[in-house]
């Protein structure tokens, strides 16, 4: 009932929207990516190049001076904070530091002055949106039961290497009895173990990626709410829970938490995209591990389900707007040799094989792209004997160690992080052919070491800008708005 | 452990060692790279033209008309050669100094011909080296392969090296050369900065032959002059169109090139009927109502700018893919735009066009 009534209220949104944008046509970019997948990068760098005018060749309106002039606007929805683009930027350029992680929703708003090729002045609006990305995780609960959820959360939690991190959870979880009554201080325990174990497997060394719910993570502003008080327990029985029991109250939170977090989470920011970017921090789960590439392969695949792709049509747009073009971004590619990038792609194809085949056959538009929002490295090839090896050369933070070497955080090194294999089956094998990660070998013998590396030095152009280097950020602008820009 | 895979554990050069080369990579060459094709681009269909002409060289079995026209040619070049031979004995005989002259001609005639043997074959090289560069191009915005792509670049940057007007898009396209661009972007990337102006150009030149033929047919007293007219306007269309994209032909490669252009014609004829022509002709149609000579100029014009635009089709050594293809109906709708102004002012035109054919 509840979502057939959700269904209506997305339908008639979309029907008051399509009116409007017949007017003032609007492109909604959904900027979607796990945390640490360089959203925030990505969005600023966007806008920076936009609005700056940044070197972009394959951005066809821009590089061919078509595009007039691109300028911020005040955002559709007041309730949402402004996407503080000015200190970002100030932040990347000035104190070589990237963006912290988001913690709250932010919003902004691009207009975009073009001259068509048949030469009519045209306006095109561009809303883009920030968020935690942990919060993406809550899209695949919206058609998950409480049980259904429970029972995967726990088998999920008993598979290597999540096993060793949810120990003190699962202590505390064979204490407890489903149909005890319900006790307000074991909700909290159980909570607060469940949320050191998430926090736990996110550290870089497992980098596990498929951590529902994002709340738990990222609370924003409902830290300490019943809504963020329940854990999963395991249903005894089939069928409801008894009334006033553990499980009920547990149940009922979870209902809540839906209701109350994921619901208009979505309705608000998700519902109606036009265009989607999916950022995905390949690198990391490379650097963990075969166990990590494979959690990140089920998270890409729950979250992506939970959007409507395919060719856009009348009556879709009308009623139930759909995603037409969909960029799939390995981010960070920067962090390795441009010879490289092929394969990272292959490998991110292969990441997100289901949810493309599931979006082409609809008839959306997909592509496949290794990217940096923002260029950190220069490449270099390095002469070892006989040896040349493709390197990438970057100033890593203070703390990142490869091959026998830790670094200040000042220190410029040609880094090497390793051949990635043509054929991406070969990372995702888990037998005893598998590559070692951080999960499972220390960091001098891990196969894979891709460091995160300081923001650029950037020289200040005539007008007193800095034009930020990226890779491959015009052909996907150029993929995602280029055919709107015509 | 053994990986399947060349595998080279990661590695680390601190620059402030100082045992180590570090070259900038932009100049090295990367000799070998497997490349994986992943994506295809929906937007664009590869249309590679080739003019098939192998029907006539795999027929089986001796050639008589061509054995028969090489002897009759063996046959007269002996001739030609002893009646050479004859004369300059023959001056010699009669005068020392005379005979000196004619080896002199002879000579002359000889050198002179071996020049423009020379020149026809590079002709005809170049020509042929464009068709290669269109195909190859073609397959590049498939495969996506960078470094192919960057040799194509290159191969393009020489051909237009003597074009003046193109000096600011070729600085811009070498500059973005030592960027990371994918071999798809890269050709498309060269085909709007070194191809934009001269489509421009390709445009004017058609546009302005198809009104001329248009305002001589309406105008000519004669069927004769119109058909004189009309083959001589397209054939100096195709010489312009391939000088100003870089083929300069010479006679042999022009009259190849004219070749394919009418085969072109009658290869892709028929798909294009379908929308332009029947429009075109309904328009036709229309003036030939008003007036059987301004239906006739239509025509005709419309003639030429088809053959134009498939000669473009044919020397341009990007297919279209970033940028758009010119169409019939854009410049049939200039042609008839001028046309209009010229039919106002019909008398001082009809002189001004009959001097221009004789």
């Amino acid at each position: 009932m509840a979502d057939l009534f959700e269904q209506l209220r997305l339908a008639a949104q979309a029907l008051v929207e399509f009116g409007a944008h017949l007017f003032n046509p609007t492109i909604r970019l959904g900027v979607t990516g796990l945390s640490n997948a360089g959203k925030t990068v990505f969005i600023t760098a966007l806008v920076h190049s936009l609005v700056r005018g940044g070197r972009l060749p394959v951005f066809e309106s821009l590089a061919t001076g078509r595009i007039a002039r691109a300028y911020l606007a005040p955002q559709p929805d007041d309730a949402v904070s402004r996407f503080d683009y000015e200190n970002h930027i100030s932040n990347l350029v000035g104190k070589r530091c990237w963006p912290t992680s988001t913690r709250q929703i932010s919003e902004l708003r691009v207009v975009i002055e073009y001259q068509s090729l048949s030469g009519y002045q045209h306006t095109l609006t561009l809303d883009v949106v920030d968020y935690p990305g942990e919060w993406l995780l809550d899209l695949p609960l919206l058609t998950k039961s409480y049980e259904v959820w429970a029972t995967e959360s726990i088998r999920l939690s008993r598979q290597r290497p999540r096993v060793d991190l949810a120990k003190d959870w699962h202590l505390h979880l064979a204490t407890l009895n489903p149909e005890s009554t319900e006790d307000e201080q074991e909700a909290l325990t159980a909570a607060r173990l469940f949320t050191e174990y998430l926090r736990a497997c996110r550290d870089k060394n497992y980098a596990m990626s498929l951590l529902p719910p994002g709340r738990f993570l990222m609370p924003g502003d409902l830290a300490n709410t019943p809504a963020l008080t329940f854990a999963p327990i395991e249903p005894s029985t089939e069928g409801p829970p008894p009334t006033g029991s553990l499980w009920a109250m547990m149940r009922r939170r979870y209902e809540s938490y839906r209701a109350v977090v994921v619901r208009p989470f979505f309705r608000d920011h998700f519902a109606r995209l036009d265009r989607q970017i999916v950022l995905v921090d390949t690198l990391a789960a490379i650097n963990a591990g075969p166990d990590a590439l494979l959690d990140l392969e089920h998270a890409l695949e729950q979250v992506l389900n939970c959007f409507q792709t395919g060719r856009k049509t009348l009556l879709s747009a009308l009623v139930r707007p759909r995603i037409d073009r969909i960029l799939l971004a390995a981010t960070k590619a920067d962090h390795l040799h441009h010879t490289s990038h092929d394969r990272l792609e292959t490998i991110l194809n292969r990441l997100v094989q289901g949810a493309t085949a599931k979006a082409e056959l609809a008839g959306a538009h997909v592509d496949v792209v290794a990217l940096a929002a923002v260029r950190a490295t220069r490449e270099a090839m390095v002469r070892r004997g006989r040896q040349q090896l493709p390197c990438v050369l970057g100033v890593p933070f203070a703390g990142e160690a490869i091959a026998g070497e830790i670094f200040d955080g000042d220190t410029e090194a040609a880094i090497f992080p390793g051949d990635l294999p043509d054929d991406p089956t070969e990372l995702f094998r888990s037998d005893k052919s598998a590559f070692r990660g951080l999960a499972t070998a220390s960091w001098q013998n891990a196969d894979f070491r891709f460091l995160r590396v300081r923001p650029p030095v950037l020289e200040l152009t005539e007008n007193g800008v800095a034009a930020l280097p990226h890779i491959r950020l015009d052909r996907a602008l150029q993929f995602l708005i280029g055919d709107q820009l015509v | 452990m053994s990986k399947k895979w060349k595998h080279r554990p990661p590695a680390v050069f601190r620059l402030d060692q100082d045992h180590l080369i570090v070259d900038s990579v932009t100049k090295t060459r990367v000799s070998s790279e497997r490349q994986a094709q992943i994506k295809s681009e929906p937007e664009f269909e590869a249309l590679a033209i080739t003019v098939d002409d192998s029907a006539r060289s795999s027929r089986r079995g001796v050639r008589w008309a061509i054995l028969f026209w090489c002897a009759l040619g063996g046959l007269l070049l002996l001739a030609i050669g002893v009646a050479v031979n004859d004369l300059l004995t023959d001056l010699l005989a009669r005068n020392q100094e005379l005979g000196w002259l004619g080896l002199a001609f002879a000579t002359l005639a000889v050198v002179s011909l071996l020049v423009i043997a020379v020149r026809e074959t590079t002709g005809l090289m170049r020509l042929a080296k464009v068709e290669k560069l269109r195909q190859r191009a073609a397959e590049m915005i498939v495969s996506d392969n960078r470094i192919e792509a960057r040799a194509f670049v290159h191969e393009l940057l020489a051909l237009t090296r003597k074009m003046p007007h193109l000096a600011r898009g070729r600085a811009d396209l070498e500059g973005h050369l030592g960027e990371i661009i994918d071999g798809s972007d890269m050709v498309r990337l060269a085909e709007r900065e070194l191809m934009t102006p001269l489509d421009q150009r390709a445009r004017k030149l058609i546009s302005v032959a198809a009104t001329r033929v248009s305002v001589v047919t309406a105008v000519s007293p004669r069927a004769v002059i119109d058909i004189l007219f009309v083959f001589g306007t397209a054939l100096t269309l195709v010489r312009r169109l391939a000088f100003l994209y870089g083929a300069r032909p010479g006679t042999l490669s022009l009259a190849r090139l004219v070749r394919q252009v009418v085969m072109h014609l009658a290869v892709t004829g028929g798909l294009a009927a379908s929308d332009s022509l029947i429009q075109q002709m309904l328009g036709h149609g229309i003036a030939a109502k008003l007036s059987v000579r301004l239906g006739e100029g239509v025509l005709n014009g419309l003639l030429t700018a088809r053959f134009g635009l498939a000669a473009v089709d044919l020397i341009r050594p990007v297919p279209f893919a970033a940028l758009p293809r010119p169409t019939l109906s854009d410049l049939m709708s200039e042609v008839l735009r001028s046309f209009g102004d010229a039919e106002e002012q019909q008398g001082s035109e009809s002189s001004l066009a009959i001097t221009e054919v004789q």
